[in-house]
């Protein structure tokens, strides 16, 4: 990428942008620093930043507080379960649906891809109380059932719409090379379109989990707060004035979409691609 | 077509279907609801619980008091994302910090706000250390108050990334060779900004800008943790509703739902007319629609 930061720019601007930068890193990073604070220590009584007795104390270590909590633990693998799920099985509907577009013509490709916008723009409130009905007749309400189901109706939408994006960049003549060579459809899945596709694909399968991972609204419809996630715990522990483990959970939270994101800024790095 | 070839198609249409089906027929129920011939206390077709809720001033007041609050934080993430955007083009730690909130789930990012700036907070905390404050009640009430302070920056925090993201790619992708061209002919970085940064911001950066208004008007976990109870945050007033113990107070929740899905398909329909005006970069053309307009429309 060529640079264009340009030699002669003026000091003034220079200094201008250490000022942004230092503004920057304040904002960016006080709310997680914050949830670190207040996940690592016992409640510290006002003014003090500091809880008097936190050091040395078993109470005072942060680990010990989360791997001692079994709701905390049960949460985060509902969580986890529902995310791994939704991201599977959205990419699997999603590159179904997407490839089905992308192959039809441009003026009914707009209508179905805005078709496929609804989900994903749809106010998560309005989406769960249309939902709901359809997860109660099938008694799955409450259910962790239903509420992957729910999740996975934005979560299509969206990846219908990102694997688009990608299917449109995508040369399909090498799949009827193949086939022409006598390649059985599933040979060509696994041997030309999957390795071709392979990174939009493992990205959909991230974005869609992380679609599931920070859901509240549709869990605590479909899920009638019997269905537990990390997200919903997080709530309740803070209505019922538990900031640390409040805290300790938003941080669980966090680590894996910060994982998540540098994985896929590695990936792009190294294939030369984007940031 | 082959025999195979159309199984693929139509497996295709069922999944097309499936990821669209689910809205449509939410859709239909909640209004069958609204109209009360379906769901909890259903009878006989009226448009009485359409009229109760629109004739009932919590509703407006609850969603002036929204769209109030998601149009805050927007113009402030906006602001701040075009600040980032073009300032910190070519700083690598710039992009890392900005792109930061973008993994901190919402709610997560809302309890942070819920203890940085609650009046027993860090912030409180801090003021009181530098002597401004002398106890937590001294400090300005900045959560769960009518005016939304805390929710509006959570907002904002957590939305501008997205702006930003957009607004760097905006620039990376049609700002380069237009940005040396001005440069060749001399034109100062004043003039650069006006006539080149500036125009690709605005066009490329208003569908994103419209999406995440469109997101906050409906977001209900940073509601919970930080909005007032009244005025109640539309989604919140949804909730209440539909977890309404009187049944047939549950119908107009499919209401409320209805008036926020219309709302949100509204914006689309702008969103969509905005990027056939603008020749939206996302199409692929900016580049040449930059330089198709360049000089008639940079001023307008």
């Amino acid at each position: 990428m060529p640079d264009r930061a340009g030699r002669d720019r003026p000091a003034r601007a220079v200094r201008g942008n250490v000022l942004l930068l230092t503004v920057l890193s304040l904002v960016s990073l006080a709310p997680v620093l914050v949830l670190v604070l207040t996940a690592w220590q016992p409640p510290a009584r006002y003014p003090s930043l500091w809880a008097e007795a936190a050091r040395g104390n078993a109470d005072g270590n942060v680990w010990t507080t989360i791997l001692q909590n079994t709701t905390l633990g049960r949460a985060m693998l509902t969580s986890l379960l529902l995310a791994l799920l939704t991201g599977l099985t959205a990419t699997g509907i999603g590159f179904v649906a997407a490839r089905t577009i992308a192959r039809i013509s441009v003026r009914a490709r707009r209508l179905i891809a805005a078709a496929a916008f609804l989900p994903v723009i749809a106010p998560p409130l309005a989406l769960g109380i249309g939902v709901q009905v359809f997860t109660l007749r099938l008694g799955l309400g409450g259910s962790v059932t239903g509420v992957l189901l729910s999740h996975i109706v934005p979560a299509a939408g969206y990846l219908t719409l990102f694997l688009l994006g990608a299917l449109t960049a995508y040369d399909s003549r090498m799949e009827d090379e193949a086939r022409s060579l006598g390649a059985r459809p599933w040979q060509v899945l696994l041997r030309i379109t999957l390795p071709a596709l392979r990174g939009p694909i493992v990205q959909a399968i991230a974005l869609g989990a992380l679609v599931s991972w920070g859901q509240v609204a549709l869990t605590l419809i479909v899920g009638g707060g019997i269905v537990r996630t990390l997200p919903v715990e997080l709530l309740a522990f803070v209505r019922a004035g538990d900031d640390r483990l409040g805290a300790a959970a938003a941080i669980l939270l966090t680590v894996p979409p910060l994982l998540a994101f540098g994985l896929v800024q590695a990936g792009a790095r190294r294939t030369g691609v984007g940031a | 077509m082959s025999a195979r070839r159309a199984t693929a198609n139509g497996a295709g249409f069922v999944a097309v279907a499936l990821v669209a089906a689910p809205v449509l027929l939410g859709g239909i129920y909640s209004l069958l609801a609204a109209l009360g011939v379906a769901g909890a206390g259903a009878a006989t077709i009226s448009a009485s619980r359409i009229v109760r809720v629109l004739s009932d001033a919590e509703t407006w007041r609850s969603l002036t008091w929204t769209l109030l609050t998601a149009a805050t934080a927007t113009s402030l993430a906006t602001a701040a994302a075009v600040v980032v955007s073009v300032r910190l083009q070519e700083s690598r730690a710039g992009r890392v910090l900005a792109m930061l909130p973008l993994a901190v789930p919402h709610v997560a990012a809302a309890l942070a706000a819920l203890l940085l700036l609650g009046q027993s907070g860090l912030l409180s905390r801090l003021a009181f250390a530098a002597g401004w404050v002398s106890e937590p009640a001294a400090f300005p009430v900045l959560v769960y108050d009518r005016t939304g302070i805390s929710l509006i920056f959570a907002f904002a925090w957590k939305e501008f990334p997205f702006l930003a993201l957009t607004g760097l790619v905006v620039l990376q992708t049609a700002g380069q060779s237009l940005h040396e061209v001005a440069q060749t002919l001399g034109a100062d970085a004043r003039a650069i900004f006006r006539r080149v940064t500036w125009p690709l911001l605005w066009r490329g950066m208003t569908p994103a800008v419209l999406a995440v208004f469109a997101y906050l008007i409906g977001q209900y976990e940073m509601a919970v943790l930080l909005a007032p109870s009244d005025p109640l945050p539309f989604p919140l007033l949804t909730y209440e509703r539909i977890s309404d113990p009187a049944l047939n107070r549950r119908g107009e929740a499919h209401v409320l739902g209805l008036i926020a899905l219309l709302l949100t398909i509204a914006l689309v329909l702008l969103h969509e007319r905005v990027r056939e005006t603008l020749g939206g970069w996302m199409g692929g053309g900016a580049h040449d629609r930059a330089a198709d307009d360049r000089g008639e429309r940079y001023d307008a």
